[in-house]
């Protein structure tokens, strides 16, 4: 989402505009949900920081200093939460089993239900191999691209603030794990 | 592969990127925003407020106490300050119990969401209690004297 309409779209929100405020959520809401993701929360957990994150967000909306860099402000509000709860419970509940494959099918997008054409089957099955593999990475590339696949792309600063980690790593960082994420794609390709 | 030359790199370069682009649509399909929480972020606007002070989270004894070996179900301590007056609430299995500082009356709303939420006073001990724990995301808001106080939006 462009910077500079983010900073108008908070500024006008301030002033009372609900369109402003949910074009703010409809551009903001999947680096929000890709924070929480790339924590592997519960459902119910995440659910909860999600909510927690834009009512605190609401709340402070008149307050924020810096209005363009709202997207870092919700992703750090988001990374910080994530971290109370995964305190709180001591341990990590994982995702990565089958039942995410199967539980996204229930909420059916209007992408997907595109994807259940038979010409679409092909590229349907192409994602969930590049989703399996992409599941079975390691924490730190799971986490970063899983950030970086928000729709709007998020801004380095934002991912930065997701995620707690340097600005000028995410760079490096994001091209040794795609070039993992291929070499898994290829070795099963190959077998 | 350490010996690219530079246009190879570019290449690569570009392929990473298509396979960054394949991954978002991938995310868009298979883990998109649930739909009924992008909801409750659009309908959080109502939460907008700019009459209230917001009172800020001063201590969290999630983050901020030292654990006690062995000790388990520990409540959570929470602190919200405004800088002129002091929450200071105990989350427990049991419910709410909070104390005003400095002690003083105040009729209370506990929020759930962008919603009226139940109401409970503090007694003139700046006392106050609730008879369940909140499920979610909870914020209290105090009317006390002419003022209106919101702590800041917490999951208990």
């Amino acid at each position: 989402m462009d910077r500079t309409d983010v900073g108008a779209l908070v500024r006008s929100a301030v002033d009372g505009d609900a369109a402003a405020w949910k074009a703010l959520v409809e551009g903001l809401s999947p680096l929000v949900w890709s924070v929480v993701r790339a924590h592997r929360l519960s459902d119910a957990d995440g659910h909860e920081v999600y909510q927690t994150v834009w009512f605190r967000f609401a709340q402070h909306l008149g307050r924020i200093r810096e209005p363009h860099k709202a997207g870092s402000w919700l992703a750090s509000t988001a990374r910080h939460e994530c971290l109370k709860v995964i305190k709180s419970l001591r341990r990590l509940t994982p995702t990565d089993d089958p039942q995410l494959l199967d539980r996204v099918s229930e909420d059916r997008t209007p992408e997907q239900s595109l994807l259940d054409s038979e010409e679409a089957a092909a590229q349907s099955e192409r994602l969930r191999h590049l989703w399996q593999e992409f599941e079975q990475l390691g924490d730190r590339c799971r986490q970063l691209l899983r950030v970086l696949m928000a729709s709007p792309p998020p801004s380095y600063q934002e991912v930065s603030a997701a995620l707690g980690i340097a600005v000028g790593s995410i760079g490096p960082l994001r091209q040794r794990c795609l070039r993992r994420l291929r070499a898994r794609l290829d070795a099963r390709g190959a077998s | 592969m350490n010996d690219m030359s530079g246009t190879n790199d570019i290449n690569d370069m570009s392929e990473l990127s298509d396979l960054e682009g394949e991954l978002r649509a991938a995310a868009a399909v298979l883990d998109p925003v649930p739909a009924a929480l992008r909801q409750i972020a659009v309908e959080a606007y109502a939460l907008h407020d700019l009459d209230a002070r917001i009172a800020e989270l001063t201590f969290d004894s999630l983050v901020d106490a030292i654990p006690v070996r062995g000790a388990t179900d520990v409540p959570r301590m929470l602190t919200f300050d405004t800088g002129e007056l002091t929450v200071d609430v105990e989350v427990t299995a049991e419910g709410l119990m909070g104390q005003l500082l400095p002690p003083q009356p105040a009729r209370i709303e506990v929020l759930d969401g962008p919603r009226a939420g139940a109401a409970l006073t503090a007694d003139s001990m700046g006392r106050f209690t609730t008879d369940a724990p909140p499920t979610g995301p909870f914020a209290l808001r105090l009317r006390t004297g002419g003022e209106v106080v919101v702590t800041e939006w917490l999951r208990a």
